[in-house]
């Protein structure tokens, strides 16, 4: 099964790019390929110009400490064996940074960075709660001063009012660290606030990539517009006409020839079955992939 | 710590008993004295004298070091070399799983006997040949349970995570694996112990084991069975002794277990459900179909009781729609459960009732509840998957509900669920009957979970969070079937959710509850336009939609065995001032709505002159 397919991507340093897609779209396999602990198939990713395709140990060791995730579930995510400030101190252990006494200072600063208290470091996971237990995922993440940032899903799992908190406490991190964030989520309402630029994927491909506020104010691709359409809004005046997709999403395992999204497409036509459209560029800064995107657009 | 403390002690004193053997001035157990043969107790031997006049209380003491070294040696190989297999098994793969599991596998072919008649041929009787055989029987329990539970750790988040901020392999396995899956390993060891004791007894026996004149337990008992018609106390020693042995083993393996586990807090205190509920005459409701009134859920935990649901009200009315939102911990799950009869075995309902139709669901017997379940009441649960039983077609599943309330022929029954298929939107219901729950999708499974609820024209659906687990684009379409079916039905549902904007789209009234109470309920419409509790008014404002950043509310729900004294929200809210921390609030009418705060009245002001 191919999990993504022929996806080409490119983050800028600093930016933070929001991936968009439901479950089985292929987001959080995309998110571990980027930081090398899903190997591709075919194609490479480069990491700051260096390849991570055959990179000798050494190598992969030093460039590991760059990278790191933030996971969805905050009661898996934990060792639930270990006191939170030993599961911190990890990744410094692992690189050999600091001294001892360097590293519980370390631990300290990176609770009290992310809202907890020093103190919190003697505890056990399942001491906090789950708006907690994200902080001390992020916290361990963080440890080793990494540059690039994967979130897969932080929120999902978490209260609409423990969401906003951690949502405020990335978007706060990633200013002030300079940090370059890949934002996985399944709501694109969560993405708007913490993303400069947006994915949304597909079955295992892109469907639409641009500005977060230029997919948010015209959606080009038919999934888009669906996907936008279709959350419930607290506001009626806000509520668009719903775009009721046909159908039920086709298995990743048996995607459908041609478009992906053709099956539940209002807009598919013969054709869409037989070509894959390319990414296209639209407007000025968003790309689209849709054989009918003059047409509906 | 202290529950470790006295089994440990246990099995420590059995150690050192067998220990001190040495130094204590016991008789010598091979020394033979044919004219006390089967000698009772006396001074000198307090147990009495075996078949060869040889001190029994000696014999048990010198005898437990022969079967404890056998014992502890053969199952502490066994599980050091199982569990090291198992990890690399579990955690390569490829080669490595090939090599630990197949060897396995071929070791669990070999009946026991066989195996110790073989080697004890090979090496001659004797406690190291016991050991060896012993080790050898025991490591393919090791194997598999570590394997297996190596396999299901890997899958956890937190392996990925410590992978990802690089650890090598052999860290990983010892320091982040190795804990999680220790306590399995421990009962495994502690079950192999056990069994080596009685393995080296039945081997000795039989022979094959500890060489006579040497005593150990095995032996003695069998020496004591020919004699067992004249001197039955001979057999007892030597199975009190093992009895004693391994219960303090099993009990120390529990322990251990309990104790490497930082999460095990003492399972819930199970109580004799006293449901004697303080007699109130049942009412007639002409308007409302469900009426819950001052349902209160107790749970009793070591720390003492505590009440996840305190006193909570709503009702419902024929065709309407009402949504009970609150963030988790908030009791809204537990008070549908109450009201379906479904709370879990610990927690028991203190006080309230739940009218439907004017009859209290809370005082029914489980017979007439059942019937009542699946036909005027029904529920929609989260996960459609665990909710389907796997193994049957899913036509055949809602057939089930049909049948287990009405009187019909199967034709007529296939007819109705292949029309109930078609209601709640499947393509192909004559096919799709035909299905398996793995052969559809979530929404699809959801679909078929509702056709259930509905099979029998329910006057009162509950859904428990039925769009949770799904995507947006299907999770529209379910909720635009609930509705549409309640339109069509007239049924009333009560939709319990932690999604704001559901509420919005398709309830008529919300219920909000925050840490078991309610704090508002009202018309949707007018509580989310003009919110007047300040949990409501936060909680609308942390939905992330249109162009303000959401807004988080800072803190969590207090636990149920630590509220505030007060206000239960106070410690979180903005408005709060000194009457909130030290009053709780009543719940009132104001405005056509209910609410929970004594400064509603002060805020809405302040809200309309901002």
């Amino acid at each position: 099964m191919q999990a993504v397919r022929e996806v080409s991507l490119a983050i800028a340093r600093g930016e933070a790019l929001g991936v968009v897609g439901k479950s089985g779209s292929g987001k959080s396999t995309l998110g571990r390929l980027l930081i090398g602990l899903v190997a591709p198939s075919a194609g490479d990713v480069l990491f700051d110009g260096q390849s991570l395709r055959g990179l000798a140990r050494p190598a992969w060791r030093a460039l590991r400490r760059r990278m790191q995730i933030v996971f969805q579930d905050p009661y898996g995510s934990l060792d639930p064996r270990r006191r939170v400030g030993a599961q911190i101190a990890d990744a410094l252990v692992i690189h050999d940074i600091g001294t001892m006494a360097e590293r519980k200072r370390r631990v300290a600063d990176l609770l009290r960075e992310v809202g907890l208290e020093p103190d919190h470091a003697r505890r056990f996971p399942h001491e906090f709660s789950g708006g907690q237990r994200q902080r001390i995922g992020i916290a361990r993440a963080l440890a080793a001063s990494p540059d690039f940032l994967v979130a897969d899903e932080p929120v999902s799992a978490l209260d609409v009012s423990v969401q906003a908190q951690i949502l405020a406490l990335l978007d706060g991190l990633r200013r002030r660290l300079g940090l370059t964030l890949l934002f996985i989520s399944h709501d694109l309402h969560v993405v708007r606030h913490v993303c400069d630029r947006v994915i949304v994927m597909y079955l295992g491909r892109i469907m639409e990539e641009g500005p977060t506020e230029a997919v948010f104010a015209s959606p080009a691709h038919p999934y888009t517009r669906a996907l936008l359409s279709a959350t419930p809004r607290l506001d009626p005046s806000r509520r668009t006409r719903r775009i009721l997709l046909a159908g039920e999403p086709p298995s990743p395992a048996a995607p459908p020839s041609g478009c992906v999204f053709r099956t539940r497409c209002p807009h598919a036509l013969p054709r869409c079955a037989e070509v894959v459209p390319d990414l296209i560029e639209w407007s000025s800064r968003a790309r689209v992939a849709c054989l009918r995107l003059g047409e509906i657009a | 710590m202290r529950k470790v403390a006295v089994p440990a002690a246990l099995v420590a004193a059995v150690i050192l008993v067998a220990l001190a053997a040495p130094v204590l001035d016991l008789p010598d157990p091979v020394q033979q004295d044919i004219a006390r043969r089967l000698a009772g107790p006396s001074a000198d031997s307090p147990l009495g004298r075996d078949e060869f006049g040889r001190d029994v209380l000696s014999r048990l003491i010198w005898g437990a070091r022969a079967s404890l070294t056998v014992a502890f040696a053969s199952a502490g190989i066994a599980c050091v070399v199982g569990a090291l297999l198992g990890l690399v098994g579990g955690w390569f793969r490829g080669l490595g799983e090939l090599l630990a599991l197949r060897s396995m596998d071929v070791v669990l072919c070999f009946p026991p006997i066989l195996l110790a008649l073989l080697v004890v041929t090979l090496l001659g009787p004797g406690s190291s040949t016991l050991i060896l055989v012993l080790a050898i029987l025991f490591l393919p329990g090791f194997v598999r349970v570590t394997y297996a539970e190596v396999l299901s750790a890997r899958s956890h988040d937190y392996v990925e995570a410590v992978r990802a901020l690089g650890a090598g392999p052999l860290r990983i396995l010892l320091v982040t694996v190795l804990p999680n899956v220790a306590g399995p390993i421990l009962v495994q060891l502690s079950l192999a112990v056990a069994a080596a004791v009685v393995l080296e007894s039945g081997l000795s026996f039989l022979g094959l084991g500890v060489v006579p004149p040497e005593p150990s337990w095995g032996l003695m008992i069998r020496g004591a069975r020919s004699t067992m018609a004249q001197a039955p106390l001979l057999l007892l020693w030597p199975c009190v002794a093992l009895t004693f042995t391994i219960l303090a083993m099993n009990l120390l393996c529990d322990a251990l277990r309990d104790w490497v586990d930082p999460r095990t807090a003492s399972a819930v205190r199970l109580r004799a459900v006293d449901r004697v509920l303080p007699g109130l005459v049942p009412r007639r409701r002409n308007d409302a179909l469900l009426e819950v009134e001052g349902l209160t859920v107790e749970i009793d935990t070591p720390s003492g009781a505590i009440r996840p649901v305190q006193d909570v009200s709503f009702s419902v009315r024929a065709g309407e729609t009402v949504a009970i939102v609150g963030e988790s911990g908030s009791g809204k799950s537990l008070t549908a459960a109450a009201v379906m009869g479904l709370l879990p075995p610990a927690a028991r309902i203190q006080a309230g009732a739940a009218y439907l139709d004017g009859t209290d669901l809370l005082r029914l017997d489980e017979s007439t509840l059942r019937r009542l379940r699946g036909s005027a009441l029904a529920m929609v649960f989260q996960d459609p998957m665990s909710s389907l039983n796997p193994v049957h077609r899913t036509g055949d599943q809602v057939a089930e509900v049909i049948l287990a309330h009405r009187r019909l022929p199967r034709a007529v029954v296939r007819r109705e669920v292949i029309d109930l298929f078609r209601r709640v939107g499947i393509a192909d219901p004559e096919l799709r009957a035909d299905a398996f729950p793995h052969e559809m999708s979530g929404g699809m499974r959801q679909r078929v979970m509702i056709a259930m609820a509905i099979a029998n024209n329910p006057r009162l659906l509950i859904a428990d969070e039925p769009t949770t687990a799904l995507d947006v684009t299907v999770q529209a379409q379910i909720l635009d079937l609930l509705a549409g079916l309640r339109r069509q039905t007239g049924m009333a549902l009560v939709l319990i959710t932690h999604n704001l904007g559901v509420v919005a789209e398709i309830a008529d009234r919300v219920v909000v509850m925050y840490a078991g109470q309610v704090v508002e309920q009202g018309e949707t419409k007018a509580v989310f336009a003009r919110p007047m509790h300040p949990y409501t008014r936060a909680l609308l404002a942390a939905v992330p939609e249109g162009d303000e950043k959401p807004v988080g509310i800072p803190g969590t729900v207090p636990p149920p065995h630590a509220m505030p004294p007060g206000c239960r929200f106070a410690p979180r809210c903005p408005h709060a001032e000194e009457p909130c921390r030290t009053a709780p609030p009543v719940l009132r009418a104001l405005d056509g709505r209910v609410v929970r705060c004594i400064r509603a009245e002060a805020l809405l002001e302040q809200s309309a002159s901002a």
